[in-house]
């Protein structure tokens, strides 16, 4: 910014010079329309500018005469040859302001003799800078307020379009404030032959779940207020009584309420039994999009109420966490009782038998996945241990870091975050420690003195991926790729892509700060995160910009306790596939058996496959017809040929101890059924062996 | 009082392997099974015969046959597996022990033990705590962690235990099996 | 496809500001210096935006406005007027004009950019 801060002042003094001139000018001519306006334009853009770049004592000095002209330019002063003295003075003032210096007593005497010409029965309140910019600049609030719920009616006018407005940023503005459904109300569309193309016939019911308060949204709509009737209303008020109430405004009252029906209306469609939606459809008493918006109100208002009311039961009680532990052990150990009796009332011919079977089946599946919820814990609770961290880190190093945080609702098994929280650490600390920059060093990047470490969390699919960026120096891949040569870790003849010589820090033994800090560089490197998140079942991925910062995205999965399998067999073995990846079975054709690879043609696209009993060497008897699982995996499809699949199966993780490190591919065991032990297959893992 | 270390009478428990006796310190024997089906996992070293349902735990099954360099268990009525509780890398885990048969729980006093000779035996010296002596019978008293360390399991140094010894070098290769 | 941003101020500072926060932001941008230069410069440029001050030499921004929703091609384009606090009956003005919305001086790089983040799709 220091280049711009000479370039305001160098404006300025040349403002200053013209302002002199056109002073000069107007003592000769006092009426000289084209001067008073050159002097008010001066006196504008110095104000202006001066407050954009840090000169607020020129700012609100300036502000005190740019208003004696223009009111002079209103023609409700007179220009005279005091006023002409008093500018100059304060011309001269405003040059040793910008020269750093000025006199406090005779910028207090100038403005008083300027207030003294205003009329005095309009003081000119001073209006505080308010409007747009003010409202974005305290748009992170202090203290969260609760999250309500509005029902928000947006009608711009038809001749909306004219002022430049899309009314469809607007609603994604209001997307950005939190959970949000977006009704457009189609009906006032007329005829195509008498529709305007440039009018804006819609208009939008819109349900808004948000902490952010009625002021927020009002904001959203601030340039166009004068051109849209808008109305907002908080549908569901947080008070305590709403809790118990638990199926808030039936949809005729939403109706009526907004206006949409009248209570005539409403009584007479009641007195007919069916659903009132589609009574007031076909009576054509209100359209379709109103029913949808009304019906899309009430239940995000219950869904609201049933959140907070699951709120207010989960503070109260508290359970150690070793109990929980032990019931979700428990669960595991019922689940594959359970399985066994399954499969033995399966064998007996005894339908009651069966049939006690099922509701046992039913049940631990509902306590199973009970039991899991509970363990469910909001990551933002680790989340905040880390602004201690990076606060007394920086202070430490000299540097200016803030630490943002978003997800921290995201939920993850317990274990996981337990186990993630030193890898956190770990990554935060480099973050700090090797990614930002001195205050100064930051500076002369043309950064933000303060640094910005973000953690975020969001669930993708039956995974949470972490992430934990900064805007650092990034990493430099020719400094790292010289530390590897230097370490042995590549050959100096071979080429790499950026991305993979960055992703060379997690490689073990490598540490890249020339100068060993207190912090990290201590040895544990960036190696051992890797490592604990594989552990988790997780991966880590690493995307970093020289100049401009480092992402490392960690991908974890919600449980390490149990997954959805496909269950199949080799030889005497049982194997599991992770189902979420199955995508479909087919049989291997005869004259690829036996084969270690080769390609399938799967309806046209050619598939690699691997042979798992080649693969393992599993050397018992080979069964007639050999099937193959084809999985899709990091966007590949890719196929494993089996014996046979015996079908999906839930399995209860057990771990396989240190003594199977050797079989990478392995994830983990469980037992099945009938108490014999299949093993469940890392297929990410075999791909990394194989290819 | 010969060895460093065992100060006070010790109970072991007694098992056969190929015609001798070993034998484990008690505290660390959890359970004697009876042999049952043993999963094979694949790519892990010959000596390490797969995993066992234990009451709903997976527990990790080795031949110490083959880890001291003797043929293959061969199952018969006796064969039993030993569920011991060790020591890897500062965890305890469960592992289970295949043997040819087991025989007593024995009670040894300090002096009957003595040091590991440095010849005479077929496994690394480093797995062997010391010689029991019993009614003119010598048992071999195995270290067990040292048996099990996460080297030894992993199979880095299984090759080794042939080279230590000098009596015989029985032609068993378990070289890692790795892809 | 980037979205190139004009901004008419006769103030090369608040132009300087202007350009520094939107070109870091991914945008490009064409300065113009009054009014009547923006209108020469928009003939025939292709321009998503544009960022105006109320006060300057030559054309003002009422009158630029009232020029620029003229021209067919910018008839819907988002335009924007920088104003200060001491003239809320010009805001009412400009959004006669045909103002898309306001900014008031002084201002931040981040309320500008949050600015054009509201009205440019």
């Amino acid at each position: 910014m220091d280049g711009q801060e000479e370039a305001f002042k160098e404006e300025a003094y040349e403002l200053l010079t013209e302002l002199e001139t056109s002073l000069l000018e107007l003592e000769e001519n006092p009426h000289d329309m084209e001067q008073i306006g050159r002097v008010f334009r001066a006196m504008h853009t110095i104000k202006g500018s001066g407050g954009m770049f840090g000169f607020d004592a020129i700012a609100d000095f300036t502000h005190n005469v740019e208003t004696v002209f223009d009111m002079v330019r209103g023609g409700e002063l007179q220009v005279t040859k005091d006023l002409v003295n008093l500018t100059l003075s304060a011309r001269d003032h405003i040059k040793t302001l910008l020269d750093g210096e000025g006199d406090k007593d005779l910028e207090t005497q100038i403005i008083a003799s300027l207030q003294a010409l205003l009329p005095a029965a309009d003081p000119k309140e001073e209006t505080v800078p308010g409007g747009i910019g003010k409202d974005i600049s305290k748009s992170a609030p202090d203290a969260p307020s609760p999250l309500l719920t509005y029902t928000i009616r947006f009608c711009p006018a038809l001749d909306i379009f004219a002022n430049g407005t899309n009314p469809i940023t607007l609603l994604d503005e209001l997307r950005e404030m939190g959970e949000c459904i977006v009704t457009p109300h189609t009906e006032n569309l007329p005829l195509l032959d008498d529709m305007d193309p440039e009018s804006c016939y819609i208009f939008w019911d819109i349900l808004l779940t948000t902490d952010q308060g009625e002021n927020a949204i009002r904001d959203v709509f601030i340039f166009v207020e004068d051109e849209c009737d808008l109305s907002i209303e908080c549908v569901d008020n947080d008070q305590g009584s709403n809790v118990d109430e638990l199926n808030g405004d039936k949809l005729g009252e939403i109706l009526v309420k907004r206006g949409d029906l009248s209570n005539e209306t409403l009584g007479k469609a009641l007195e007919e039994q069916n659903l009132l939606g589609e009574i007031l459809v076909k009576e054509k008493a209100v359209s379709q999009a109103s029913v949808c918006s009304a019906l899309a109100e009430q239940a995000v208002v219950k869904k609201q109420i049933e959140r907070r009311r699951e709120a207010v039961h989960t503070t109260s009680i508290r359970v150690a966490a070793g109990k929980l532990d032990h019931l979700v052990d428990l669960v595991g150990e019922l689940v594959t009782v359970q399985a066994r009796l399954s499969q033995k009332a399966s064998t007996v011919n005894d339908s009651d038998l069966v049939s006690i079977a099922e509701d046992v089946e039913m049940l631990v599946s509902g306590l199973r996945d009970n039991a899991m919820s509970m363990r469910m814990l909001q990551i933002g609770t680790t989340f905040s241990t880390f602004k201690r961290l990076v606060r007394d880190l920086s202070n430490d190093l000299g540097k200016q870091m803030e630490l943002t945080t978003s997800g921290e609702e995201t939920e993850l098994d317990k274990t996981v975050i337990e186990k993630l929280k030193d890898p956190l650490v770990h990554i935060i600390r480099n973050s700090i420690d090797h990614g930002i920059e001195m205050p100064e060093a930051r500076k002369a990047a043309g950064k933000e003195a303060t640094g910005t470490v973000h953690l975020s969390a969001e669930h993708a699919g039956g995974n949470v991926l972490i992430r934990i960026s900064d805007n650092g120096k990034g990493l430099d891949p020719a400094v790292i790729r010289a530390k590897a040569m230097e370490k042995g870790l590549i050959p100096p003849d071979v080429d790499f892509t950026d991305k993979e010589v960055n992703n060379l820090i997690f490689a073990p033994g490598f540490s890249t700060a020339s100068q060993v800090s207190d912090l990290s560089g201590r040895g544990v490197g960036m190696d051992v995160v890797k490592r604990s998140i594989e552990e988790l079942g997780g991966s880590v991925d690493l995307n970093s910009q020289k100049g401009d910062g480092t992402a490392i995205t960690l991908k974890l999965p919600l449980t390490l306790a149990i997954i959805e399998g496909l269950l199949v067999t080799l030889g005497r073995g049982y194997y599991i596939f992770p189902l979420t990846s199955v995508e479909e079975c087919v049989e291997l054709p005869r004259d690829e058996t036996g084969k270690k690879s080769g390609l399938l043609n799967i309806r046209g696209e050619m598939v690699p496959y691997i042979g798992l009993r080649e693969e393992y060497g599993i050397e018992e008897e080979r069964p007639e017809l050999e099937h193959v699982v084809i999985m899709e995996t990091n966007e590949k499809r890719v196929g494993f040929v089996v014996d046979s699949v015996v079908g999906s199966q839930q399995a209860v993780i057990k771990k396989m101890g240190n003594a199977f490190n050797n079989a990478p591919d392995i994830s983990g065991a469980t037992i099945l059924g009938n108490g014999a032990v299949a093993l469940i297959i890392d297929v990410n893992k075999i791909l990394d062996l194989r290819f | 009082m010969t060895i460093e270390g065992i100060t006070q009478t010790g109970q072991y428990l007694a098992f056969m392997l190929d015609q001798e006796v070993y034998a484990l310190d008690i505290m660390q024997v959890r359970e004697v099974l009876d042999y049952t089906e043993i999963t094979k996992v694949p790519r892990m070293p010959n000596f390490m015969r797969g995993v066992i349902n234990l009451r709903g735990g997976v527990v990790p099954v080795v031949d110490l046959r083959f880890k001291f360099g003797m043929p293959a268990t061969e199952k018969s009525v006796n064969t039993c597996i030993i569920i011991m509780e060790n020591t890897i890398d500062g965890e305890t885990t469960l592992i289970g022990a295949l043997a040819d048969s087991v025989r007593e729980v024995l009670d040894l006093e300090p002096d009957q033990i003595e040091p590991a000779p440095k010849l005479g035996t077929r496994l690394k010296t480093g797995f062997i705590k010391g010689m029991g002596k019993k009614n003119d019978e010598f048992i071999i008293l195995l270290d067990i962690d040292r048996v099990f360390s996460a080297d030894e399991l992993s199979g880095v140094n299984s090759a080794e235990a042939h080279l230590d010894t000098e009596m015989e070098a029985v032609g068993e290769t378990d070289a890692p099996l790795s892809s | 496809m980037t979205q190139t941003i004009m901004t008419v101020d006769d103030s090369a500072s608040v132009r300087q500001m202007v350009n520094f926060t939107l070109k870091k932001a991914g945008y490009e941008v064409v300065e113009a210096v009054d009014g009547k230069d923006g209108l020469t410069k928009l003939a025939g440029a292709k321009i998503n935006m544009i960022i105006t001050d109320l006060n300057m030499p030559n054309m003002d921004g009422i009158e630029m406005i009232r020029n620029v929703r003229a021209m067919a091609q910018y008839k819907f384009i988002p335009i924007i007027l920088l104003t200060t606090e001491s003239q809320d009956d010009k805001k009412k003005e400009g959004k006669k004009a045909g103002a898309t919305g306001w900014i008031i001086k002084p201002f931040k790089p981040e309320q500008l950019l949050g600015v054009v983040k509201k009205v440019l799709k």
